[in-house]
Formats: structure tokens, sequence, C-alpha cells
């Protein structure tokens, strides 16, 4: 009778096709494998700015190698070759949930730590050198990793406990409001800078100028709401789920809302493949990087 | 053991829903129990709800995806806002408040350079850097170059050419068709409007001086065609040059 009247759920589970996360998986495993190795062996990459954009990378990297490697693992298992609940499947199982974990509170502090560091480039111009050392950033990177490691072993063994889960979402809400606040307060003083440049005497006069300077402010507004607007699609409806899960476990809207979980998972692993795009790519020292190592590896070809 | 809310994606068929935890045993009910006793803790709760009463789907008053859809629709409302909030900060103190200010800002140049040439180390008065950072956001890649082309043998100075070259990495995040530009051109070369401008080396030394990486050049960021590029800077070094030299001929 039970069992009926789950059959009876009007919002069956929405399956995404395994092809569709082993695509998204590999190639976002693929870009941010290479955003890594291209900081690491290029020597004058090597600058705090650089560090966080690898460290967010390398989350990345964890995150598509562990979801691709647990998809790898469920197809096996419902073409039969594994067992689902072996010892070894369970402890792989417990190992490829706690990097999920590690990945996704790693990402975070990373973006965390990137909007930080532009913040002191610009407000604490003059010392960014002697407040954002090497050491420094080598110490921050540290406690970062450490932090997502304790935190996702943690994770891991109380998952059945509601304190971890508010304290995730905590977390994820007060990244969320620092980012965004950080980035606006940049935006504004850039604006500003740009206006006092304009009102210099000579400068921005004619109407081309103004319309110029309009695009151009049109082109900054569309970026910063790119970089926020994709963070926040991405990783807002996982969080909202485990909202949902802890607060109307038996509402039927809710369960609607719960039955998209695959979707908000693929939702994650695309937010791992456009941060190269909207990190990485957009600085102009790693594109040259890039096509200076494809040049050679052509003509050596 | 389950993680429940990672969801039916991982491997150990971990449910979403509560009280389902293992979805591939869904018809068999002694085997729940049997599952279910293995991990009493959480699972009792559940199988308590579960047994009394399962999710039922009539009478619902509105869709049933309603959740969604709202949720959706807000993310959307949100980022649009925000980008809407964005573009208007870019409109206040638009065209029409320049023309008064532009008195008031010409005395400005030189008050702020000055300021700046005896307060290397001050930073912390965000608003009193404008014009420097704005005006430094342009060409901080060639202001590297020249920095070190010129002045390799001053520890200081060297000191300021590697904030430089951090400030062009993070200036260039930003003005991708710039460095696309200067890419083209054969390298990190000064753009040909700028050497065109015939700069002395006073105003060389006195544009080096003010090495502030500037990151953001939001405003900037890839629209600037070559055009921009060659009249803005250009434009702003003459004036900054004359107004620098107004100041010096003055004292």
């Amino acid at each position: 009778m039970n069992n009926t009247a789950m059959n009876q759920t009007d919002c069956p589970e929405v399956k995404v096709p395994f092809p569709v996360f082993f695509t998204v998986g590999i190639v976002s495993l693929a870009e941010n494998l290479l955003v890594v190795v291209a900081v690491i062996r290029t020597r004058n990459l090597h600058s705090p700015m650089y560090c966080f954009m690898c460290s967010l990378a390398a989350f990345n990297t964890i995150a598509s190698l562990s979801k691709t490697w647990e998809n790898l693992m469920i197809v096996f298992a419902d073409v039969g070759h594994l067992k689902k609940r072996g010892p070894t499947e369970t402890d792989l199982d417990d190992v490829m949930d706690s990097l999920l974990c590690m990945s996704f509170v790693g990402s975070i502090s990373s973006f965390l730590a990137i909007a930080v560091d532009r913040y002191i480039t610009i407000f604490h111009a003059l010392r960014y050198h002697n407040i954002m050392t090497m050491q420094r950033t080598g110490a921050i990177l540290g406690l970062i990793w450490t932090l997502c490691a304790v935190l996702a072993v943690l994770m891991v063994k109380f998952s059945d406990s509601y304190f971890i889960i508010i304290c995730f979402i905590v977390f994820f809400i007060i990244s969320l409001a620092a980012i965004c606040f950080l980035y606006v307060y940049m935006f504004m003083m850039a604006r500003i800078h740009a206006r006092n440049i304009a009102a210099l005497p000579g400068c921005g006069r004619d109407k081309s100028q103004h319309k110029r300077r309009w695009g151009s402010n049109m082109r900054g507004a569309l970026t910063l709401t790119i970089l926020f607007g994709a963070f926040v699609v991405c990783w807002a409806p996982f969080f909202v789920h485990l909202i949902i899960i802890m607060v109307c476990p038996l509402n039927p809207y809710c369960e609607c809302y719960r039955s998209l979980f695959q979707l908000h998972v693929v939702l994650m692993m695309s937010h791992a493949l456009i941060d190269p795009a909207i990190y990485a790519f957009r600085m102009a020292e790693l594109r040259h990087t890039f096509r200076k190592r494809l040049f050679c590896l052509k003509w050596k070809l | 053991m389950d993680r429940w809310w990672l969801g039916p994606g991982s491997f150990s068929g971990a449910s979403l829903h509560p009280g389902f935890y293992n979805r591939f045993d869904m018809s068999d009910f002694h085997n729940r129990s049997q599952v279910s006793a293995r991990r009493s803790d959480y699972i009792w709760q559940y199988e308590y709800y579960d047994d009394e009463e399962p999710v039922s789907f009539d009478g619902l008053k509105a869709h049933r995806y309603s959740i969604v859809i709202g949720f959706w629709v807000g993310l959307a409302v949100f980022v649009i806002f925000m980008f809407f909030v964005l573009t208007l900060l870019t409109k206040t103190g638009g065209p029409h408040q320049e023309n008064p200010d532009s008195v008031e800002k010409h005395q400005r140049p030189e008050g702020r350079l000055v300021e700046f040439n005896g307060h290397q180390e001050e930073n912390d008065k965000a608003f009193s850097r404008p014009l420097l950072e704005g005006s430094r956001s342009y060409f901080n890649f060639y202001i590297s170059e020249e920095d070190q082309a010129q002045e390799k043998q001053k520890p200081e100075d060297k000191k300021r050419s590697t904030k430089v070259i951090a400030g062009r990495h993070l200036c260039s995040s930003e003005i991708d068709e710039m460095d696309e530009d200067n890419e083209e051109s054969g390298g990190h070369q000064p753009l040909n409007g700028l050497t065109e401008n015939s700069m002395t080396d006073r105003e060389c030394a006195f544009m080096s001086h003010f090495n502030i990486p500037n990151f953001v050049n939001l405003d900037q960021s890839s629209t600037l065609g070559e055009d921009d590029l060659l009249y803005e800077p250009s434009v702003v070094l003459e004036r900054q040059s004359q107004a620098y030299n107004a100041h010096r001929d003055t004292h």
C-alpha cells in the first residue's frame, strides 16, 4: 500500500542522462586542469591573484573528477558490475562525497579570496605588495585547503545532523553577501574614477566620448552581472534544495522542487565549466601563455 | 552511509525523499525495514512519517511546480534587477553634472598629484586617488615597460615596477580588447597614439611614480576600440602634463 502511494507521486524525479553528466564533467575537467598546469608551470604567473585562480581551478577539477567518477560507478552499478552496498563501494562513496563537499566549500572560498584580493588591489593599492605577499598567499591557500578538507570529512561523517547543513547554508549566504558587496563597491569606485577622468578639462566633452563611455560602462555592468549572476544561478538551486529538505520534507510542492535535484547538480557542474571562461581566460597573461604553448606544441609537431 | 541531502545523484542511492533511502528497492518493504533497523537513528523519524502519511497530491490549490517556477522567476528578477542597478549607477552623475564640476576638478589634478609626490605610502583615502587610478588604468601595461626600461637600478622603483606588473596582470584582466590589440601589435608595446604624443622624459618619470595597480576597469572592459585608446590616454596625458608643468612653474 505504501509503495503504491509512493508510485502515485505526480512529480517523478527528473533524471539527467549520463552522457550529459559525462560531457560536462570531462570538459570542465580538461579546462580546469589546463588552467592549473599553466599557472604552475609558468614562472611569471606566480602572483597572488593567479594563485587564487589556480586554487579555484583545482577545486573545480576535483569536483568534476569526483562527480564523473561517481557517475561511472553508478553506470557500472546499474549494469550490474558493482554491488551497491558492498563495503568497498560505501567507502568509495564516502571518499567521493567528501571530495565533492570539499570542492564545493573550496570553490566558494576561492571566489571570496579572489574578490578580497581584487578589493585590496584597488583600495590599498600602494601597499598591495606588502599586504599580499606570496608567503601570505600561501598561508591563506593552505588555510583554505585545510579547512575545506576538515569540513568535508565532518560533513560526511555527520551528514545526518541538521547542524552541518545549516552551517553549510549560512556559509554560502555569508560568502554571497560578501562577494556581492565587494564587487558592487569596486564597481562604484570605478564609476567615480571614470567620471572624474571624464571631467578633466578637455576630456569628455563631445557626444562620441559620452557614447563610448556609456558603452563601456554598460559592458562593465554586464561583466559584473555575468560574474555574480553565474555564481548565484548555478549555486542557489542546490542550497534552496538543502533548505527545503530541512524545512518542508512532506509538502508536495517541496517534493516537486526536490525532484529536480539532478538538474541542480548539473548546474553546479556547469559552473565549474564556465568558471575558467569568466575568471582565468579573461586574464591576458594567461591567454598569452596558452597561445605560446600551443604554438610551441604545433611547431614541435 | 547515505547522504540523503546529496540526493539520488550519489552512488549509494541516497534518496531525496525522507524515509525513501533506497530507491533501488522501492518495492520491497521487508528490505526497507531491515535496512532501517541498521540505521535506526535518522531513518526512524522518517519511517514514522512514511508509514502514517505519504505525501499526497490531492487538493493542490496551485500548480505543483509552483515553488520551482517561483524560485526561477525570483532569481531571474534578481539578476536583471542587479544589472539595472549597476547601469543606473553608471548614469548617476552623468554628463549634465560635469560642467559645474569641471572648474573644481581642474584644480584637483595638481593637488592630488602633489599629494602623491609627497606621500607615496598613504593610500587609505580611496577617494583621493580617483584621477590617478583611472588614468593609470588605461596604460598600466606600458608604464611598466617604461618603468622597467628606465629605472631598473633603483630598488624602490624596482619594487614599484613589480607592483605595476601585478597591476598589469590585474588590470589586464578586464581590458580584453586592449590587450588583444597590444598582443597583435607585437607584445606589450606602447600604444601608437601615445608614442606619437612625444612624451618628455619628465613626463615619463612623473608617470612612472604613480604605478597604482588598478584592477577594475569594468568601464573599459572589452569595448574600447583602438581609437578610444589613442584618444583618451593621450588627452589625459597632455592635460596632466600641462597641469603638472603649470604647478611646477608656479613654485
